[in-house]
């Protein structure tokens, strides 16, 4: 499993890229929403699959997980999770603009996490000179119970997640959610080389 | 001659790209921070000409130090730099004395620029 | 960055190994024989482009589509929502989804295929997709993709699962709760009454002489005495109470928040009604009588295995009295 490991290196610049697309993606989304957005320090881990399992098999209150599939150029492909806990999902609709009863509960996680991962994979895409296209997001079906499953069951072997946690504050209301991006052998590989030529640069 | 510098933020790859796009002649002088507590040891430890501040740092944050700057009434140009460009934190950040908000990635000519509009170059 | 995706580029064109015209006509040819709607807005939501698929599925008239507002063009669309999830797609410049499983379908389409579902309109996935031109600006592509016999399948898989799920609780014969979702409702109610400090009692009986009916009478007979037996005292329970089969002839009843003198009241009843109801079997009448054994959770008992053995050992009093009877732990 080392060898899929980012050098100290390698995880610093990930780590200023991811940081620099939550930055615009939060900017385009506080334009986009009408509202402050206040960003607290992404932290980000990268973890291997063993450990992600552990992590989130420890996470109580897991309410809902939607998944969305990503794809660009140079093999960089993977899947983003959105996890939320229970009390996140309140105001997702008042927060979107839209009516209550214009969206049941499922369509308003499913619309946040697209608007979230596509915004910031967009920018992230951007900095690597890459372009994204993405699969439709799906709903995991009782997340609780499922989602180790689902990991099992994925159409590619992953073998690292990097572990985004997200914290947006909306003005008087805030919201949190993990994303988790989960990123097969191949696309690692293709990264490190992205992130070696964005490093050779200095 | 060249002035004291000190580059703040946690990020290696940040600091490097910065220092990459300073002036040739200002290179040698320049002193780095990787979070907010260890450059305000600093800027009261040194006489600090040139700052450049990144925001979003664990512990004290960029916020923190610009705050620190104006309680122990140091004279120093502040750059902010950082990936939370939202219009109100960069008018947040000028209200708390930093000269300039530059976006991140930092662009070697950007910088230049905005030093020379400021008389430091 | 080099664009692979040599069908909607433009970029490439001059590596392109044929004609432009040539290109064109490849790409709209394609477009017209793809079995999923295309249909393109401008920053305005008029449509601007509509494929074959959507021309064929929606039998609309050419002159009253293009250059149209979408919402006149299909007024069954949720107008209010859609517009936002527009702007989404132009503001933010990334894409937007909308899957069956949310909404079965936006526009009013009929199938393509002969499954009998509960809808009369096509299932669909829809995709907002942000396209950018060089000389008019922002347009919205949205594909429409027929997804019926997925839905009919999963709706299918789905109620299979449901059936499974309560097959998976239910005694097969007696049609009540089986004993391992009886005990598993147990194991529940019991941890409940000690969180809330509620009251819980249990009832457990048993057909006296059941043995020597199956023996007289054959087993059908006593398979009928369990169902009739069942469906009796299923007549007397209240909504909140389970029933279950516990074994060949014995059943047992929780009962939430009811204190040992109401569970010994309702055992009366039960007693009583089975001794005085006649069955028939074969134009024959049987008559049968059960035991029953009574308790109520004490704060001595640690588990609720220790609540059953209580019940049973008074249902065993009971039958050591001389059979249909009520006998309590108090």
């Amino acid at each position: 499993m080392s060898e899929f490991h980012l050098t100290e290196d390698q995880q610093d610049c990930l780590e200023e890229l991811i940081n620099i697309a939550m930055g615009q993606a939060s900017d385009q989304l506080a334009r986009y929403l009408d509202t402050f957005v206040y960003l607290k320090v992404p932290s980000i881990e990268s973890v291997d699959a063993k450990e992600l399992m552990q992590t989130l098999s420890q996470q109580e209150n897991t309410m809902a997980v939607v998944s969305q599939g990503f794809f660009g150029y140079e093999g960089i492909r993977g899947e983003a999770l959105l996890v939320y806990q229970e009390e996140d999902s309140g105001r997702i609709a008042d927060l979107l603009g839209y009516e209550p009863d214009e969206l049941s509960q499922d369509e308003q996680l499913i619309d946040i996490s697209s608007i979230l991962t596509t915004t910031f994979l967009n920018v992230f895409a951007r900095q690597i000179d890459n372009q994204m296209s993405y699969n439709a997001p799906k709903l995991l079906p009782s997340a609780k119970d499922n989602l180790s499953e689902h990991l099992q069951q994925m159409p590619f072997s992953w073998d690292l997640a990097l572990k985004v946690n997200i914290n947006y504050q909306v003005t008087d209301y805030s919201f949190n959610c993990n994303m988790i991006l989960l990123i097969p052998e191949t696309a690692i590989t293709n990264i490190k080389h992205v992130l070696d030529r964005i490093l050779a640069e200095f | 001659m060249s002035p004291s510098v000190l580059i703040c933020d946690d990020s290696n790859m940040a600091r490097k790209q910065v220092l990459r796009s300073l002036p040739e002649e200002w290179k040698n002088t320049v002193q780095m921070a990787t979070n907010g507590a260890e450059a305000l040891t600093i800027l009261r430890d040194n006489s600090i000409a040139v700052l450049f501040l990144d925001l979003t740092m664990p512990g004290i944050d960029g916020i923190g130090v610009l705050q620190g700057i104006q309680k122990l009434k140091l004279d120093c140009n502040v750059f902010v730099i950082s990936a939370d460009i939202q219009p109100e934190m960069q008018s947040k950040v000028k209200v708390l004395g930093a000269k300039e908000f530059l976006r991140k990635p930092i662009k070697a000519d950007v910088l230049i620029n905005h030093l020379q509009q400021h008389g430091l170059l | 960055m080099s664009d692979f995706n040599a069908l909607i580029s433009t970029k490439t064109i001059d590596i392109l190994p044929i004609s432009e015209q040539a290109l064109k006509q490849i790409n709209s040819q394609i477009a017209n024989q793809l079995n999923t709607g295309v249909l393109v807005l401008d920053a305005n939501f008029n449509v601007i482009i509509w494929n074959r698929f959507l021309q064929i599925h929606t039998d609309k008239v050419v002159k009253n589509t293009l250059g149209k507002s979408i919402f006149s063009v299909f007024p069954e669309l949720p107008e209010r929502w859609l517009t936002r999830k527009l702007s989404t797609v132009l503001q933010l410049n990334t894409p937007s989804f909308c899957s069956w499983e949310q909404r079965h379908h936006l526009f009013e389409l009929p199938h393509t295929r002969p499954i009998t579902t509960d809808s009369d309109f096509m299932a669909q996935n829809c995709t907002f997709l942000p396209v950018e031109t060089d000389c008019h600006g922002k347009h919205i592509c949205i594909l429409i993709e027929d997804v019926t016999d997925v839905c009919h399948y999963q709706t299918q898989l789905k109620n299979t699962l449901i059936e499974l799920e309560k097959i998976s609780r239910i005694d097969g014969l007696t049609q009540i709760y089986n004993r391992r979702h009886w005990q598993e409702s147990l194991e529940q109610e019991y941890s409940k009454s000690r969180r809330h400090d509620k009251k819980l009692s249990l009832i457990m009986l048993d057909l006296d002489y059941f043995k020597l009916l199956n023996d007289n009478y054959g087993h059908q007979c006593g398979d009928m005495v369990l169902i009739e037996v069942s469906t009796l005292i299923s007549s007397l329970l209240r909504v909140e109470d389970i029933f279950g089969r516990y074994g060949g002839e014995e059943f047992a009843i929780i009962l939430p928040e009811t204190e040992l003198s109401g569970a010994i009241d309702l055992a009366q009843r039960i007693c009583n009604i089975i001794a005085t109801t006649e069955l028939i079997y074969n134009e024959q009448a049987i008559n049968v009588t059960v035991s029953l054994g009574v308790a109520q959770l004490s704060t001595e008992e640690s588990n609720y295995e220790e609540l059953i053995t209580q019940s049973d050992n008074a249902l065993y009093q009971a039958k050591a009295l001389g059979r249909n009877q009520v006998c309590s732990t108090a």
